[in-house]
């Protein structure tokens, strides 16, 4: 099927979706608000925690607050159009998985992107507008590199989803690993340098949340050596060419037991 | 994997005061011991006072399951209560040796209250704390009975985007300037974690001690009664959706 065949099921699905979330809209806008609220609050934590600290492992506070919007932008990204994992493993449990192997489209497609949500497009439109008010001014170089970074980690998190879809396959075990994922992101809200080495060394290598997001927040504040843009170029193919043939794999041994 | 969730919660935080302490001696009026004192206390709190399996509640009032009870004699409000203490201490089985573990790994410093006096102090405040929160999140509930769909889920996740935060389980909520904590010294969800954790750490004068135990007695009846009203509104217009 040609990219444009995808491009249209993923607007229909997406229109389906958005009709769904209009249907309820005291629901929609409770969610919209909560998401909101939980960034603003954040920024309240860092704005108090301006009185008391200077520095923190040589970032400001306002490094800080870059951080925190980088981390939330992706955070938001990787929900936006990966939210259809959440409702995975109920297709795994009860045998509807078979209908998405036998359709005419990517597995992997169907899983991933069946369920676009658009309440976080609100949130995500709110942290874009701080984050160009925040930022001092950035040169057109710099920029070029933050965009290059953003694809490589929007490649990182779809591997991420992938991964937690395999697994899924494996162990019908969905809802937790995606979980375990984004509370372990939750440590990128601050640059992955102000915690330990061991800290460090896990988050950068063991999951790769400091190349999803810090180091695009570190190449925006010109923090960002050539070594590790290339490191991450590196990790960012080896991480997802295993996580697909680890995919492949996974589906080998589905064995569609309860359809 | 979801004992996994909770450590990692509490390690998500940990770490990032870890980082503060390794270059500051004292943040507002918070030593590096007190801090991780403060952190433990929380931990432990959040695992017994936001604990709740009663959120379960609003899914059945949404579902109509809410029928199989009314139909039975048996109180529904005091069945969740039992079965969310069952929960709590069922949780807590899991959690206190596996945070044991984490001070033995991590060699995080114990402060323990300095008297009997204070650690009986603590435990009723810990137990009001829970039972303020079973009657905030039965509120919450009952949302359900006028808005059923997605079961009830999106005031409650309103309502989570913002318990974090103002229950002080990250963070103590006096790190803020002081006219924003006084505000948070009226507000009920400072009475789950926050306002036991202080007492447990002795850094309440008597009177604040008091003044607190009397705004936290408030809110439990006004939860009370807004519960027992809401419910019998609730109740009038129920429609067991889903039967």
């Amino acid at each position: 099927m040609s990219l444009k065949k995808y491009w249209r099921c993923w607007l229909t699905m997406g229109a389906m979706t958005f009709s769904s979330l209009m249907s309820t809209r005291l629901a929609s806008l409770l969610f919209i608000s909560g998401k909101i609220a939980r960034i603003f609050l954040f920024i309240l934590l860092l704005l108090a925690l301006k009185t008391k600290i200077t520095l923190l492992s040589g970032y400001t506070l306002d490094q800080l607050l870059i951080f925190y919007l980088i981390y939330t932008l992706f955070d938001l990204l990787g929900q936006i159009f990966f939210r259809g994992i959440y409702w995975y493993r109920s297709d795994l449990l009860s045998g509807n998985f078979d209908f998405t192997l036998t359709k005419p489209l990517s597995p992997l497609f169907q899983v991933l992107v069946n369920h676009t949500d658009w309440l976080d497009i609100p949130p995500l439109i709110l942290t874009v507008i701080f984050l160009i008010y925040k930022l001092p001014s950035v040169s057109v170089s710099t920029l070029l590199g933050f965009i290059f970074l953003s694809f490589l980690a929007m490649i990182l998190i779809t591997a991420v989803h992938i991964f937690v879809a395999a697994i899924g396959v494996l162990t019908l075990e969905v809802d937790h690993t995606i979980w375990i994922f984004r509370d372990l992101s939750q440590m990128a809200r601050f640059p992955v340098d102000i915690y330990t080495q061991g800290v460090q060394f896990f988050l950068t290598y063991i999951i790769p949340i400091a190349f999803i997001f810090t180091f695009p927040a570190k190449i925006l504040l010109g923090l960002l050596s050539g070594r590790l843009i290339l490191i991450t170029v590196l990790v960012t193919v080896a991480f997802y060419w295993l996580v697909i043939k680890f995919w492949q794999y996974a589906l080998k041994t589905y064995a569609s037991a309860s359809s | 994997m979801w004992q996994v969730r909770t450590v990692l919660s509490f390690l998500t935080i940990y770490f990032f005061w870890f980082a503060v302490f390794t270059q500051y001696n004292q943040i507002g009026t918070y030593t590096r011991t007190t801090m991780f004192a403060y952190l433990l206390v929380a931990a432990f709190l959040r695992n017994l006072v936001l604990w709740s399996d009663s959120y379960h509640a609003c899914v059945e009032i949404a579902n109509g399951d809410l029928n199989n009870y009314l139909l039975k004699p048996l109180s529904y409000f005091g069945n969740w209560l039992a079965r969310d203490w069952a929960d709590k201490i069922l949780n807590l089985l899991f959690f206190v040796p596996e945070l044991a573990l984490l001070i033995i790994i991590f060699r995080i410093p114990l402060v323990f209250p300095t008297s009997l006096w204070v650690w009986a102090w603590f435990i009723v405040l810990a137990i009001l704390g829970s039972l303020l929160y079973f009657l905030f999140s039965f509120l919450v509930s009952s949302f359900s009975f006028w808005y059923p769909e997605h079961d009830g889920w999106p005031l409650r996740f309103f309502m989570l985007m913002f318990l974090d935060f103002l229950s002080g389980a990250a963070f103590p909520l006096d790190i803020f300037p002081q006219p924003v904590t006084t505000l948070f010294k009226f507000l009920p969800t400072s009475y789950f974690i926050y306002f036991p954790t202080q007492v447990y750490l002795g850094r309440l004068s008597f009177s604040d001690q008091l003044s607190g135990l009397v705004i936290m007695l408030f809110w439990l009846l006004v939860f009370f009664y807004l519960v027992k009203i809401v419910w019998h509104k609730g109740l009038q217009i129920y429609g067991a959706y889903g039967r």
